[in-house]
């Protein structure tokens, strides 16, 4: 019963990633998109309980956009498609925003 | 498994009340789904548990106050309503809250009550 987050904020101005990570569960998979970017920088990462076997996805576009460079295999590029896919493949779906 | 074939929802409210209208819209559809007999559960994280926080008074600063009508949650049959202990005690408040039937969840517990809806929205 997996659930896909999405975060759209960035960690350093408020603090959805962080209650995200709260809530994180075995096999859930979070999409960085829009500045939900810059956390793929942010200390919070190390927080994220590695047992829970977490997938890491960043919208390639909004990464590039912003300069950030994505940092493979740690984080899977996908694209809009790629997300739409992926809010049909988990039971259900958070917005973090 | 009664939620693989009854559809429930979770609203999770993780703003503080008066600032915004996250608070405000996230009850407006609550009522609104609980008026079509399909209560929603109700999650308070983060900063969303200053809504429940007794003693308020949004009249002062010149905002409706929508939290009265949290008093209403029994009557649209709201019955399941959460709240996560850790954001209290980061906030050091109290369990001192201005409506009644709210249980105090642990990180742990309230995750797993909020992955038990199929559906969440957050506010």
């Amino acid at each position: 019963m997996a659930t896909l987050h999405i975060v759209r904020q960035s960690a350093f101005i408020s603090n959805d990633f962080s209650q995200c990570i709260t809530t994180l569960g075995k096999d859930d998979t979070v999409a960085f998109i829009d500045d939900g970017c810059y956390n793929m920088q942010h200390n919070l990462m190390k927080s994220i309980d590695a047992k829970l076997n977490i997938q890491l996805h960043v919208l390639a576009k909004h990464a590039q956009a912003r300069a950030l460079i994505i940092n493979e295999p740690e984080f899977g590029k996908i694209n809009m498609k790629n997300l739409v896919e992926l809010t049909f493949s988990h039971d259900r779906v958070i917005t973090w925003q | 498994m009664n939620h693989l074939t009854q559809n429930t929802l979770a609203i999770l409210n993780s703003k503080a009340p008066y600032s915004n209208t996250a608070g405000k819209d996230a009850l407006d559809i609550a009522l609104i789904f609980a008026s079509f007999e399909q209560a929603p559960s109700l999650f308070f994280q983060g900063d969303g548990v200053y809504q429940l926080i007794a003693n308020q008074d949004g009249s002062l600063i010149s905002v409706k106050d929508y939290l009265k009508t949290f008093a209403a949650f029994e009557f649209y049959d709201i019955e399941d309503i959460y709240v996560c202990e850790n954001s209290l005690i980061e906030r050091k408040l109290t369990t001192d809250f201005h409506i009644e039937q709210i249980q105090v969840l642990s990180t742990q517990k309230f995750t797993q009550q909020l992955m038990s809806n199929n559906t969440i929205l957050r506010f």
